[in-house]
């Protein structure tokens, strides 16, 4: 498989396992020095904006006190297109660019609604026997997302 | 024992005082003249001071009343507000939430104004109007601005309003000593919730919810001094909560906050509503701003905020942002669950579901759990409104309520 396509592939599981809140599943797919991040920016204020931030640690805390909390249970659903994928061979790592979009699927009757769009910026480990995710930033347009979400995207 | 509907309807078994109407959140007569009587006469926030730094800075506001406004700063440093409606054919003259404009220029017919809400050009104004008419008939209408408590940028729209400090009060004597220094905004979200602003407020007023949060039971229900936080009230429907210890690395994956806030004991909690809509919350680091904006009886637009300390280092400003988001952000523990609950009231009691009542009939004390912060809400709605919140549908006018 080249790499091209094992990081789409990647990419993609990260989005899957994410929809279908296999939290171990996805955390397997990140490497140890892992950094997730949320960010946007507002024009209100003219800033910069980080939503949520995380090592990898912090994700599985995250993960792992969901239950503990009252949170919306409707199922997203992550569709992301890859872009660009550029990589440094010397590095042993790629600097991947995707389309996201995030819908919300009502429980009571299945409406689906957009419920996000934006981009994943991702830094990918090359270094072993199949690419990690070493740092992703969900890049949000979307900012309105109403009674917001306890699951990261 | 369940209820049948006869029982469902009675009224509770309460004083006049501890309990409302669900009417007073579903009915469109009510809304219309809470926007004149109550978003109509109130100070309100706009914005704040950081937004606004430099000379002809403006900010777009729609205001809980009705009218689109114009926040802008000008050339003498001064923050004054208008319509954002030209006098001429109704446009809107700025379109983007914020920019900086030395001359406001209408798109449609190129009418200027200046910072002051001065009319500066009307083009090809003395082949059209001659004599009749002329730029000092055709100024901005303008809106009672003033910043304070923390550098908000308060805006009312009553020519007649009593001072923003009159207002005010002593409410925020809580937070005299922790807001005295130039604070920045580094969050900025809006949320549009299906519920109506006094049940966001209503949260924002009660703390015996703390049920819904675990982060909040885990680092403070749990914790010595919770039950001893009080209410207090003031005028005009103001209330504040007082101070307590939080034990934040008492939650998993989160640790005892570091960087502080001046004047405030490490791990400290101040909450100060102010009536209708705006809510204080300084927490250890970070003070957060609730703008309730209402939209209809049942749709509320919230514009949230996050303000630091304008002096902060990058590594302070990067620490307050995390304690931010861990439970404030969008995807923050507490916010998604109080929104949560605000949107099942919605739900719950949208127009003809036959829901009835809300019951605010605790009594502890004036301590955390007690709905007194709501009672003292709803006298002060009450005296404005001249309508009784347990029955505001009948026709006399609303008795004082304590």
């Amino acid at each position: 498989m080249d790499h091209r396509h094992a990081i789409s592939e990647l990419i993609s599981r990260s989005c899957m396992t994410l929809d279908e809140k296999k939290f171990a599943d996805y955390l397997a797919l990140c490497d140890e020095a892992y950094r997730y991040r949320i960010t946007a920016y507002s024009p209100e204020i003219r800033k910069e904006m980080t939503w949520l931030e995380h090592d990898r640690a912090g994700m599985q805390s995250l993960f792992g006190s969901l239950p503990r909390h009252n949170s919306d249970q409707s199922p997203l659903t992550r569709h992301v297109t890859v872009y660009t994928v550029s990589e440094d061979a010397a590095a042993q790592q790629a600097e991947v660019i995707s389309a996201l979009q995030v819908f919300r699927t009502s429980l009571d009757g299945g409406v689906t609604e957009l419920f996000a769009v934006g981009r994943l910026y991702d830094k990918i480990s090359l270094a072993g026997d199949a690419p990690r995710l070493l740092d992703r930033n969900v890049r949000l347009q979307t900012r309105m997302l109403g009674y917001g979400y306890h699951i990261p995207f | 024992m369940s209820r049948n509907s006869t029982q469902w309807n009675q009224r509770p078994d309460f004083p006049d005082t501890h309990f409302v109407s669900t009417e007073i959140y579903t009915n469109e007569q009510i809304f219309r003249e809470e926007q004149a009587k109550v978003f109509g006469t109130c100070w309100i926030i706009a914005c704040h001071e950081s937004e606004l730094e430099n000379a002809y800075d403006y900010r777009t506001f729609n205001h809980p009343a009705g009218a689109p406004l114009i926040v802008i700063r000008g050339e003498d440093k001064t923050v004054r507000s208008f319509y954002n409606i030209c006098p001429h054919r109704g446009n809107t003259l700025l379109y983007e939430p914020v920019g900086n404009a030395k001359r406001i220029t209408c798109i449609f017919h190129a009418w200027s104004f200046n910072a002051k809400g001065d009319c500066i050009d009307i083009s090809r104004e003395k082949q059209g109007y001659q004599d009749r008419f002329s730029c000092d008939k055709a100024g901005l209408r303008e809106v009672k601005t003033s910043i304070g408590y923390g550098g908000f940028v308060w805006v009312n729209v009553d020519d007649d309003c009593c001072s923003l400090q009159d207002y005010i009060g002593d409410a925020m004597s809580s937070l005299d000593e922790n807001l005295n220094m130039p604070l920045e905004v580094f969050h900025y979200h809006q949320a549009v919730v299906n519920t109506n602003y006094k049940l966001w407020h209503d949260t924002n007023s009660e703390f015996y919810h703390d049920y819904m949060h675990y982060f909040n039971r885990i680092t403070g229900m749990i914790q010595p001094g919770y039950f001893d936080r009080k209410y207090t009230g003031f005028p005009n429907g103001h209330a504040s909560v007082g101070s307590m210890a939080i034990k934040y690395d008492a939650y998993e994956g989160s640790k005892e906050r570091g960087v502080g806030w001046p004047g405030l004991a490490p791990g400290g909690w101040v909450l100060i509503d102010i009536f209708p809509g705006m809510t204080y919350n300084l927490r250890t680091s970070v003070l957060r701003m609730d703008t309730a904006i209402p939209l209809g009886p049942n749709k509320l637009l919230i514009e949230f905020r996050g303000l630091g300390l304008k002096s902060d280092t990058p590594e302070q400003r990067a620490e307050r942002v995390r304690d931010h988001n861990q439970i404030w952000g969008p995807f923050g523990r507490n916010l998604h669950e109080d929104l949560l609950g605000v949107h099942g009231q919605g739900l719950a009691m949208r127009d003809r579901t036959d829901s009835k009542w809300v019951i605010h009939g605790r009594e502890e004390n004036m301590t955390i759990h007690d709905e007194g912060g709501m009672r003292h809400f709803y006298a002060e709605w009450g005296r404005r409104m001249g309508r009784k919140a347990h029955d505001p549908l009948t026709a006399e006018e609303a008795s004082a309520q304590v």
